[in-house]
């Protein structure tokens, strides 16, 4: 066996890959097995194995906590709006873009929807609260110039919810089309030509052909989002919150950051890191089994 | 497109463009408003009269930025985990998906397993966060480089272009002589230029942004990249004072819109130098990553 050239290939196949196994093992596995110490007192000069066993302590102080409650339901809420309403709006765009006939005008368009995807968390939040500042915003300014009035965008809740949740879909939306795109630019042209012989409008040749032929790729984006439904992104909360709104903006992501990392609480952080990323395995792996059973499953 | 549009069909196609257009707009126009901020004076900001161009040019915040902050070596600190960052993650993802885009390889199938199970699960910020400094990387690039190595995505899309490779050209390297490193290095990375830049495209846009692991691990100023300096910047209340060295003549001239504005500007700029000539490589980046979903 050791002669085969099978085994010969893999000599050097796995020298290559010594490194990766040693990667993942250490920044990827390692971490799992870190988990323990949600079931743990981990203190510094005991280590993960050396700190007590306190079993299911954690969770009980995570889950009697009425702020927790509120951080949980914040971090529900966020999430299903973005997702409920930042879903679609790819879709739409990636739609409507195919739908452009001249190639130098579609061009442009992607190049200026995608642009916002390259920008992080700091820039676009640093946009939001300029255009929206009360004294010297633009919007305010346009505002006073109509209305004679400014209003605090920023601090309120109903418009703070739906800034955070419009930037978020400014910034993925165009980004979020182009895998759409990718999937329209399959679609047998002689559909198109076929259902407009027999007198389909452009509407109808979306309906009936455009939107079926993305429908796997609708499914598999789907699923993923559904996976992250427990997450709302630590940059943008961080940027866009203020203390005005803290009551429905503090979530999941940013209590581990203040507690844990900043706070030093290490094991009721990890407690809830935990529970989060359960719940984020148990629904990916419950949407794709749904999902399967109409033939769309990713695995 | 022979045939005559029905009035409906034409009517669609305009509103359809206008639409475009608008959303277009609203993606650049806050940048164009940004611009003309950084460039105005004082005046012309309080008494709220720039819109897309700026009122009263002046190039009075980037002097003082660039004369009394740290922008500058913050500049150079992005560059550097930018740069090194890029040459790890694309050396790195070569090696780990030649090997898995091998048939003959053993345990192909378990080890892609494993591989793609730290998609759907991971140990979460707090054991990632006692890892690194229990590796002492606290406060170096280490902390930045190392843990986001392999993006296992990234590395899928690469195996699957890999995968595309024809066989006969492996075949003809091996009557030549040559081994697996010949294979990789001769054959499959001239052939896969075009996904290399664009994951490079994507790996380094993510240094360049880097900012809550810069956040939790490093706390020198002076080893902070942009993306922590700005965001310090945007969130200051007293960025006048902070900036320091300024002049009563200054505070008539320049607003903290302006100076934040050209933090964010000066954030921004390299991007958009790079980003029309790099547009095609990640397109066709996200299409070969399409293919296998």
């Amino acid at each position: 066996m050791f002669k085969s050239r099978r085994f010969q290939y893999n000599i050097p196949l796995f020298i290559m890959f010594a490194p990766i196994i040693a990667y993942f093992l250490i920044f990827k596995f390692a971490p799992m097995g870190g988990l323990v110490i949600a079931f743990k007192n981990y203190n510094f000069t005991d280590g993960i194995w050396g700190s007590s066993w306190v079993g299911l302590d954690h969770f009980r102080t995570l889950f009697t906590n009425p702020n927790m409650l509120n951080i949980l339901r914040n971090t529900l809420v966020l999430s299903f709006l973005q997702l409920v309403l930042g879903f679609p709006f790819p879709i739409l765009l990636a739609l409507m873009i195919n739908e452009i006939r001249r190639s130098w005008f579609k061009k442009t368009v992607q190049t200026a929807v995608f642009f916002p995807h390259f920008l992080n968390w700091v820039i676009v939040g640093g946009i939001v609260i300029t255009i929206f500042a009360q004294e010297t915003g633009i919007i305010n300014n346009i505002m006073r110039w109509l209305t004679g009035d400014s209003y605090p965008f920023l601090y309120n809740t109903g418009s703070w919810l739906a800034i955070f949740i419009g930037s978020g879909i400014w910034k993925s939306a165009g980004w979020g089309a182009i895998i759409y795109l990718a999937a329209l630019a399959g679609v047998d042209q002689s559909l198109y030509e076929a259902a407009g012989l027999d007198g389909a409008n452009r509407l109808r040749q979306i309906w009936h052909i455009s939107l079926p032929s993305i429908r796997p790729v609708i499914f598999i984006i789907l699923i993923l989002s559904i996976g992250s439904i427990m997450e709302v992104g630590f940059d943008q909360v961080y940027m866009l919150q203020n203390s005005a709104v803290s009551q429905i903006a503090d979530v999941i992501s940013t209590w581990n950051y203040r507690v844990g990392i900043t706070g030093g609480r290490f094991s009721l952080a990890a407690a809830l890191g935990f529970f989060e990323s359960i719940i984020g395995l148990i629904l990916v792996l419950t949407a794709n089994s749904i999902a399967r059973r109409f033939n769309n499953g990713l695995w | 497109m022979m045939m005559r549009e029905s009035l409906g069909d034409k009517t669609f196609g305009v509103v359809n463009n206008i639409l475009l257009i608008l959303f277009s707009l609203s993606c650049l126009l806050p940048m164009v408003h940004l611009i003309a901020l950084s460039f105005s004076s004082q005046s012309a900001i309080v008494s709220g009269q720039v819109g897309l161009w700026p009122v009263g040019s002046t190039m009075q915040a980037y002097e003082k930025l660039f004369e009394n902050s740290r922008i500058l070596t913050a500049f150079k600190n992005s560059v550097i985990i930018t740069i090194v960052g890029v040459a790890l993650n694309l050396l790195f993802t070569i090696l780990c998906s030649f090997p898995l885009s091998r048939s003959y390889m053993y345990g192909r199938r378990f080890f892609t397993l494993a591989i793609v199970f730290t998609m759907l699960f991971s140990g979460g910020l707090i054991p990632g966060y006692l890892l690194v400094k229990s590796l002492g990387l606290v406060n170096t690039y280490g902390a930045i480089w190392l843990p986001g190595l392999v993006s296992v995505y990234n590395m899928l899309v690469m195996r699957t272009f890999f995968m595309g490779i024809p066989e006969e050209l492996v075949e003809s390297a091996r009557m030549d002589g040559g081994g697996e490193w010949t294979v990789l290095f001769r054959i499959f990375l001239p052939l896969s230029l075009p996904v290399i830049a664009a994951l490079g495209l994507f790996y380094g846009v993510g240094h360049w942004n880097a900012f809550f692991n810069m956040l939790i691990f490093i706390h020198s100023p002076d080893k902070h990249n942009l993306a922590v300096m700005v965001q310090q910047m945007i969130m200051s209340q007293s960025i006048m004072q902070e900036i320091g060295n300024l002049s009563p003549e200054d505070f008539k001239t320049i607003t903290p819109e302006s100076i934040k504005s050209a933090g964010i500007i000066v954030m921004v700029v390299p991007m958009l130098l790079v980003y029309p000539f790099l547009q095609k490589y990640f397109i066709k980046g996200m299409l070969i990553g399409a293919v296998k979903g």
